[in-house]
């Protein structure tokens, strides 16, 4: 008897369904195992997770990481390889701070066209900011020949320590007190709805419309959504640029033999990929953030990192993605309820672990990561006992 | 043997085979009728669904190439595996050290003396593989087999471009080594060779064995008919019509004082100078390696040039890259299409517009559609399918969508090497009617090489051979005797 590999010859019926959700399921599993280890009831994990995926908070998260997924979508389907989000996303930001807090900066009420108008220069610029820095990763990458994932991660550290100096320099708020922040964002700069509603004392209708209210306060953002996702769209199902970026991720060799420049066409995969993070940097600030603050890497929750896992679980699928983000979005959420809980902090410290709160957290992203990456191989491969 | 690749295309269906010790059998079939499969089956390359390899009675298996040439079996392919940056001795060591084997350097310098002084070429032992021509490389395979203690040895399209001279020295050394009790399978699509040399022929068609002949028993028409059946009738070696029936315009593709470098930095092109007319077709003859690749990339503007000067209708595009003959109109076929012409993860459809949509924003998919299915269906594309992804082609349909989008690209000039590699004869054929009628009807220039002289006497108004980066010619391709052409090819 041996045991064979072998590349499936049909594609696996619902094979993107099913390695989504089983990669999603095992890791949870996995991870609830090294919990059950360390002493934690299996069950309160696997509760606390799985109710995550019907808990409001998870709104935020999901639309910003659906947007930035789809960034990301972009230069990846070019087999080029973005983990600079993060860079991207607070370069972006600075643009922003500047138009707002330093050149528009008011403490009163300002006609709705000034409020309108200061907030698309700023998005404007961010999306410029954004794809430059972008831009500037594709160059070092097509003209240098360096590769672009050291590249773009040494390039976030840059983003993050530029932001700093400006933060404890010209950025520094004038009501802020000393400390090292910003000052906030205006009132009439904000894009955030913010809505009421009362408790109804029925747990199923608070959470709707708890869900509801959520939806209400990112209008905005979904708006910002819905304008990416009809481009990137009709970038890859319609345009020229589309097309080549999907075959330089397959032969850049072909595409030269056609005649096409591969390194201009690095640079401005990079430049769209680098737009779409920016554009949702400002959506960011103008919808939640409000004000930045030293130091900047904790900024932003560190979206540009987890949306490298959106891109991939979505198996750079354009309809993907929103599942994808949902799903990492909940997770998010279901691992910071979960230590939070006392018990948690308390079967850690007793198994002789203190302070891995984050790295308790990561441990469940890790196990996904593994089964997905196992998931994944098994939809393309199967393995067969052939009995001799 | 029963083999199915992804996307169910079934390669090999229930194919047996036996191979005699002390014998040549030749396996031909069209494209993508499984004769490739089943000798990378042998080679241990691919491994079969279904199936057993007995040798001398014995059930072996074949789980990769290592444990093929443990059991006597060496495959030769028609591109040298071997790394151009190390010596001929190296490349040799390497591949004993891969089965465990030390062989001291005077035992190694004795076969490779032995072995090519029977094929009466001389071979040094310490020159690096890329400075060889191509028969010197195909030689040192040779010996690497026989130093692998090959039984059985393979030919999977190895010789068949070599000139017919040089390949008779291998058939001749091959003789000697079934008579010593080796076997000899070999693929081609040169029907009058292989009957020429078989003992046994075996025909594929769409992955099924269609026919086992002796030596006695086929005849030229009888392995058509089996390849091919009713297509069999449109495969011809005559020319379509006499060199310069339609008489040639103005001068499209101009090459002055051409000097340009190889891969190595070698100078792979010296001082060539040629025209190319409106509706004339020029057919460069030479064996492989001989500056005709560097040639063929510097004209469309792929490879830098080192001096002279090349002008594509009236434009003077020396230093101008791709990208302008491109918008010129040249169609361009290069050398291993596979590699540089298609993209494996994309559809047939999305390859063919990649190119039709060079100038537009937006992609016409309708027209695009319309395109590729009329090119299916013209070139006999196999899945006939548009959506299909071409990496669950053969390489022969994939050559196919990459010819036909060329041709029908050119508008003013098309630049080819080998434009039917790969191809079977009733595809190569037609692309050869092809190219024959985008000269003379749409008045499009045509320059290319071809590794296959009864292509270039077949196809060209006028013939030039390229020897060691020079150019040599114009030839008559009618009235000059092809032992004249051959010697400029081997000198």
């Amino acid at each position: 008897m041996r045991i064979v590999l072998l590349r499936r010859k049909k594609p696996l019926k619902y094979g993107s369904a099913l390695t989504i959700g089983l990669s999603l399921a095992l890791g949870v599993v996995l991870f609830t195992v090294f919990a059950w280890i360390i002493g934690l009831n299996p069950l309160l994990v696997l509760y606390t997770i799985s109710s995550s995926f019907v808990f409001p908070g998870t709104v935020k998260d999901f639309l910003v990481l659906t947007l930035l997924g789809y960034a990301l979508l972009v230069a990846f389907k070019g087999s080029l390889w973005n983990i600079g989000a993060e860079g991207q996303f607070h370069i972006a930001l600075l643009p922003t701070v500047y138009v707002t807090l330093i050149c528009f900066f008011t403490l009163e009420q300002v006609p709705a066209y000034v409020s309108v108008a200061v907030i698309l220069l700023s998005i404007v610029l961010a999306t410029i900011a954004g794809a430059l820095w972008g831009g500037l990763a594709g160059a070092i990458k097509a003209y240098a020949g360096v590769d672009e994932v050291p590249v773009t991660l040494i390039l976030n550290y840059i983003a993050y320590y530029i932001g700093n100096i400006l933060i404890l320099g010209p950025f520094q708020g004038k009501y802020v007190y000393g400390y090292k922040r910003t000052d906030m964002l205006p009132d009439p700069y904000r894009v955030s709805i913010i809505v009421r509603v009362p408790s109804t004392g029925n747990p199923l209708l608070d959470s709707v419309f708890a869900y509801v209210r959520e939806l209400i306060m990112y209008f905005a953002w979904i708006l910002g959504l819905l304008v990416v996702v009809l481009l990137v769209r009709w970038l890859f199902n319609n345009t020229t640029l589309g097309l080549r970026i999907k075959v330089l991720g397959s032969n850049p060799d072909y595409l030269v033999t056609l005649g096409y420049d591969v390194k201009k066409l690095t640079v401005v995969t990079f430049m769209i990929s680098g737009a779409i993070v920016g554009f949702t940097a400002a959506l960011y600030f103008h919808g939640y953030l409000y004000r930045l603050e030293y130091p900047l890497e904790y900024v932003s929750g560190q979206y540009g990192y987890l949306a490298i896992l959106v891109t991939w679980l979505s198996l750079l699928e354009i309809r993907l993605i929103p599942v994808s983000a949902y799903i990492v979005a909940s997770l998010i959420m279901g691992s910071q309820r979960l230590v939070a809980l006392p018990e948690v902090k308390k079967a850690l410290e007793a198994a002789g672990f203190y302070g891995v709160e984050t790295s308790f957290r990561l441990l469940m992203f890790g196990s996904i990561l593994l089964t997905y990456s196992i998931m994944r191989f098994l939809q393309e491969y199967e393995l067969k006992v052939i009995r001799e | 043997m029963t083999k199915t690749f992804p996307g169910d295309v079934v390669a090999l269906e229930n194919v047996s085979i036996d191979i005699a010790r002390g014998e040549f059998t030749a396996i031909l079939g069209e494209n993508g009728a499984g004769k490739s499969t089943l000798v990378k089956i042998l080679y241990g390359v691919y491994v079969a669904d279904k199936g057993v390899i007995r040798i001398e009675g014995r059930e072996v298996q074949i789980k990769n190439p290592t444990d093929a040439i443990k059991n006597g079996i060496v495959m030769v392919s028609q591109i040298p595996q071997l790394i151009d940056r190390l010596t001929v001795e190296e490349n040799l060591s390497l591949s004993l050290a891969r089965l465990g084997l030390l062989s001291s350097p005077r035992k190694l310098r004795k076969t490779i003396e032995e072995v090519s002084g029977k094929l009466k070429t001389k071979i040094d032992p310490t020159a690096k593989v890329w400075s060889l021509t191509y028969t010197q490389k195909q030689i040192v395979e040779i010996i690497r087999a026989v130093m692998l203690g090959a039984k059985l040895l393979i030919l999977d399209e190895a010789l068949t471009y070599l000139p017919l001279e040089e390949r008779r020295k291998f058939y001749a050394y091959l003789k000697e080594f079934k008579e010593q009790g080796g076997a000899v399978v070999f693929t081609t699509h040169k029907i009058p060779e292989a009957l020429e040399v078989a003992d046994r022929i075996y025909v594929l068609r769409r992955g099924r064995l269609v026919g086992s002949l002796t030596r006695e028993e086929a005849t030229l028409d009888k392995v058509r008919e089996l390849m091919f059946g009713e297509a069999a009738k449109q495969i011809t070696y005559e020319r379509f019509s006499e060199p310069y029936s339609v008489p040639p315009g103005r001068s499209i593709i101009e090459v002055k004082n051409l000097r340009v470098l190889g891969d190595f930095e070698e100078l792979a092109v010296r001082d060539v100078s040629l025209v190319v007319r409106e509706g004339e077709i020029v057919g460069i003859a030479g064996v492989v390696g001989n500056g005709q690749r560097e040639l063929l990339e510097a004209v469309v503007g792929l490879r830098p040039v080192s001096g002279g000067a090349i002008i594509i209708d009236g434009v003077e595009i020396t230093r101008k890259g791709v990208s302008t003959t491109r918008e010129l109109g040249v169609g361009f076929i290069p050398d291993q299409p596979l590699r540089y012409a298609a993209s494996s993860e994309n559809t047939v459809l999305e390859n063919i517009a990649a190119l039709f949509s060079r100038k537009n924003l937006i992609i016409r998919w309708n027209e695009m559609k319309s395109l590729t299915q009329k090119l299916i269906r013209e070139f006999a594309i196999w899945p006939p399918r548009e959506e299909a992804h071409v990496k669950l082609l053969s390489g022969g349909n994939i050559m196919k969508v990459v010819v036909s989008r060329e041709i029908t690209y050119a508008r003013k000039a098309l630049v080819a090497y080998n434009p039917t590699r790969g191809l079977d004869e009733v595809t190569a054929t037609h692309v050869r009617r092809c190219i024959r009628n985008k000269a003379e009807k749409e008045r499009v220039a045509v320059l290319f090489a071809s590794e296959d002289l009864d292509e270039v006497l077949q196809l060209s108004d006028s013939v030039y051979v390229m020897n060691s980066g020079k150019l040599y010619g114009p030839f008559d391709p009618v009235k000059t005797p092809r032992e004249e052409i051959e010697k400029f090819m081997v000198v």
